[in-house]
């Protein structure tokens, strides 16, 4: 993946692993949530797989509806806990997953994202602190993973 | 300052209904925010109306357009309050009451809960007010159309795309 949208970042996944760096799939996230001050030990819920076609548009309903369902309770829900939350885009118009990160263990059967693609808890030291979005939700078509980007 | 059309609405800095700081310009996000200082959970008027504008969400999201509530309940009951509504929606807590005075926007007709006067603002992303109903009758407040017709025009004029020349 090339030309990265301003406000992208890369991050890859392997199934079981994620990085910065390497050889695995290529996921494009709201690059604020990789380039500060890295929580140090966090959970990270990764809602996505390494399969290359494991992927929808992100105008597909339900991808519209994980989104709706994130700002309605399952941010709520997850309180101070929350250090940061990313979808994981493919291109400007793909959906490939998304992540849920938290300074602990919360409950993971409810992340509605995982309706798409199945979650997978790790334990991780890449991400960093972001303030979730505001609702309602806004579609954003900059290229740039959902809550990032701008208009 | 009572917020009146043309002056800017100081960038508000409260909790949300989690309980995260939040700063006006924040939630607009560039884009254009209908704001609603709203007494609270317990008044049926306040009730009717966001039930209204929770109708109403589902057409911002894809009009780029923001909602947001300010009232003096505290973040654990916007939060319950909302999850009632169904809003996906930002609610703010003055629940120490610190803008209800700078704005001059206290109800001193309320003399239980010392709320908000309903009052509904449409701001454009930089915070100038554009447009100010005032909510103490029911009837003062905007619906969907109002909204609707006062976000087009803040959209029109901050989007260069928004009409083909």
């Amino acid at each position: 993946m090339s030309d990265l949208p301003s406000g992208a970042a890369e991050l890859r996944f392997d199934g079981e692993r994620l990085s910065l760096e390497g050889e695995s799939r290529v996921f494009q996230v709201d690059a604020r949530c990789v380039e500060g001050t890295p929580v140090a030990g966090a959970y990270a819920h990764v809602c996505a797989l390494a399969d290359p076609d494991a992927a929808l548009e992100y105008d597909h309903p339900e991808v519209q509806q994980v989104r709706r369902d994130a700002m309605a309770w399952w941010i709520p829900l997850l309180g101070d806990s929350l250090v940061c939350l990313t979808t994981l885009a493919l291109d400007e118009a793909r959906y490939g997953g998304a992540i849920t990160v938290t300074a602990e263990p919360v409950p993971w059967d409810q992340d509605p994202f995982a309706r798409i693609f199945p979650g997978t808890v790790l334990r991780s030291d890449i991400f960093c602190t972001v303030a979730p979005p505001a609702g309602p939700v806004v579609e954003r078509y900059a290229g740039v993973a959902w809550p990032g980007g701008s208009f | 300052m009572r917020p009146k059309a043309g002056e800017k609405l100081p960038d508000i800095e409260l909790p949300d209904h989690t309980g995260r700081i939040r700063k006006l310009s924040d939630v607009a996000a560039g884009d254009p925010l209908a704001l609603l200082f709203s007494r609270g959970w317990w008044c049926p008027k306040e009730q009717r109306h966001l039930r209204e504008m929770t109708a109403f969400q589902d057409e911002l999201e894809v009009a780029y357009a923001r909602l947001a509530v300010i009232s003096v309940d505290p973040p654990e009951v916007q939060a319950a309050f909302r999850a009632g509504l169904g809003a996906r929606f930002t609610f703010l807590s003055d629940a120490d009451r610190e803008w209800v005075e700078k704005l001059d926007l206290l109800e001193d007709t309320d003399t239980i809960h010392h709320p908000y006067r309903p009052t509904a603002l449409v701001l454009s992303p930089d915070l100038e007010i554009r447009r100010v109903y005032d909510g103490y009758w029911y009837l003062g407040r905007p619906g969907r159309e109002d909204l609707r017709r006062d976000l087009r025009e803040v959209s029109a004029q901050i989007r260069d795309d928004f009409e083909r020349s």
